[in-house]
């Protein structure tokens, strides 16, 4: 249809051109979905609204998902949720934003449940599910695919 | 509204401690429902099932059905009554080729920990009450199996004979943590006295004599470096534990333990492999009995090299070489022969292991291994026959349940 728009009947266009023109419009479209969808797919950090914290540096990510950091710098009580250990988002999330492997996230938490030395983090089930914890938890924080995210939580980016 | 909110007033006094913040419970209603809010139940339960050719260990596993005695069952709660405070307990049932008697609970830990400076470059805070001695990578979790590698842990180093003095100590820990640009540094001491059960009895050949062990003020502490994520990680552990033996007449009289092992530990951990390597120096000292034969200083040498593969998300192989010498001078026991006091190979212990983990489920572990082993250095006192074999084999199996 596009092509026949490009190529109106008795006029002296080329069809080589009209086709050409037509493909990289294709192609150019195709991409910017791929880059949508991509875009949707990116896991973000998520938190409370109520929660008074900027971007932290990954460091600062990684020993609060290992639970061991459990209060934000201003003394704040953070709450931690984590989708299962075997969900994709969970070792995107691991592997992308903190950098450690989910095998690694749950032996240090195995490692302080069993030792008294920390507590778990809170599992929820899905992505919707995070959204709606993160909200309505006061010190929750989480991660979810962009996709996902509305205006009930603020997106904590990493420090540079 | 968080627990912090609805406390502020608590600041001013958080530099008195962890009962200051208890005391906090109380400053308002709303908190009684924020606190249940962190409360967490976990616990655990694993059953294994031993058989070997020869040597009896944990129960009579060279008979021909093997032994079923090697239970480990384990509850805990925590929770935080203000967010620098957790209050931690935790029980273990243990029984490793002992009577059923020997499942009676006993506490594992129980800390009250305040944590008074947490933020972006270090943390700082204190454990008081019974709490797990870092020593090496596996020994604060070592009864669970889910934080373990193998049924066993390599007997080298986390060996059964004088568990209880390694276990945990009642006094007082401090810790930190510093995030540096390359990696984290993790800090760990603690003075207290240490469990001395039957075990060590048994273990320095004083089983059904009239003393007993009792821990003293004893000292242990781990400096812990995390290169970048945890991919490297190096630690030395170190510790001075003292157990004094009492109301030992008439019989072998009075006398002090002295326990003091050095660890050092190395993991490189990739996303599909890890290299594991810890070796140990003990020295081992037992003085002032009034008959000298009695009395021995000894330093022992430990070490392992342990490859662990996972694969399809949920399995994991392992392979091992372990081996412990009970005494350096005389690592291959010859002098302790000739000295005519036993069997050369009953002083060092040398394991080859392989085995396989599968977590069927986040909850369920289930786990099968098997030990080559020359030598019965580590063979739990209380498991040892008068002659031992030197070359011996050892099958495991066993199934794990968390929640």
């Amino acid at each position: 249809m596009l092509a026949r728009v490009l190529t109106p009947t008795g006029r002296g266009h080329p069809a080589w051109l009209a086709k050409l023109i037509c493909g990289v419009l294709a192609i150019a479209l195709l991409g910017h979905a791929i880059a949508a969808l991509a875009a949707d797919e990116e896991v973000v950090m998520i938190a409370n609204p109520q929660l008074a914290i900027d971007a932290i540096p990954r460091d600062t990510a990684r020993a609060i998902f290992a639970m061991r950091q459990r209060t934000t710098p201003n003394g704040e009580a953070i709450h931690v949720m984590v989708l299962p250990d075997d969900h994709p988002v969970h070792a995107r999330f691991a592997k992308g934003l903190l950098d450690v492997y989910p095998h690694q996230l749950r032996l240090a938490w195995d490692r302080m449940v069993f030792s008294g030395t920390g507590q778990a983090p809170e599992r929820v089930a899905s992505q919707a599910e995070m959204l709606q914890q993160v909200a309505t938890t006061p010190g929750g924080l989480g991660y979810i695919e962009r996709g996902y995210l509305d205006d009930s939580v603020q997106v904590l980016p990493l420090a540079e | 509204m968080t627990v912090s909110r609805s406390c502020r007033w608590q600041n001013s006094f958080r530099v008195r401690g962890s009962l200051a913040a208890l005391a906090g419970l109380a400053c308002q209603p709303a908190l009684a429902a924020d606190v249940m809010d962190t409360l967490q139940v976990h616990g655990f339960i694993s059953q294994a099932w031993l058989i070997s050719d020869d040597n009896d260990f944990f129960g009579p596993s060279s008979e021909s059905g093997g032994s079923y005695q090697y239970t480990e069952l384990g509850a805990n709660l925590s929770f935080r009554p203000h967010p620098d405070v957790l209050v931690a307990a935790q029980v273990l049932s243990r029984r490793t080729g002992g009577g059923a008697s020997d499942l009676q609970p006993v506490l594992d830990h129980g800390v009250i920990d305040y944590e008074w400076l947490s933020n972006n470059e270090r943390r700082l805070g204190v454990q008081l009450g019974r709490f797990k001695n870092p020593f090496g990578f596996y020994n604060q979790t070592r009864d669970v199996a889910f934080t373990r590698p193998s049924i066993l842990l390599p007997q080298s180093i986390y060996f059964e004979r004088t568990r209880s003095l390694a276990l945990a100590s009642d006094g007082l820990s401090i810790y930190g943590e510093e995030y540096l640009d390359s990696g984290t540094l993790r800090l760990q001491a603690g003075v207290g006295n240490p469990q001395a059960d039957r075990d060590l009895d048994d273990a320095l050949g004083l089983g059904g004599r009239p003393g007993s062990f009792d821990g003293e003020t004893s000292y242990i502490g781990q400096l812990l470096y995390e290169h970048e994520a945890g991919h490297v990680t190096a630690a030395l552990s170190a510790a001075d534990v003292e157990a004094d033996y009492r109301n030992g007449d008439p019989g072998p009289g009075n006398g002090t333990f002295h326990f003091q092992p050095w660890v050092l530990s190395l993991q490189y951990t990739d996303e599909l492999w890890s290299l594991t390597a810890e070796y140990a120096l003990r020295r081992i000292a037992l003085e002032g009995f009034s008959d000298p034969r009695g009395n021995f200083d000894i330093n022992g040498e430990s070490w392992y090299l342990q490859y662990t593969r996972r694969f399809q998300d949920d399995w994991q192989w392992l392979l091992r070489y372990d081996v412990l010498t009970n005494d350096r001078d005389d690592p291959s026991g010859t002098r302790f022969e000739t000295a005519g006091a036993g069997p050369a190979y009953t002083r060092y212990a040398k394991d080859l292991t392989t085995g396989i983990q599968w977590r069927l489920h986040p909850q369920v572990l289930l786990a099968a291994e098997y030990h080559a082993i020359e030598g019965t250095g580590w063979l739990p006192a209380s498991d040892s026959d008068a002659s031992p074999e030197k070359y011996w084999n050892l099958f495991l199996m066993q199934a794990s349940f968390r929640f």
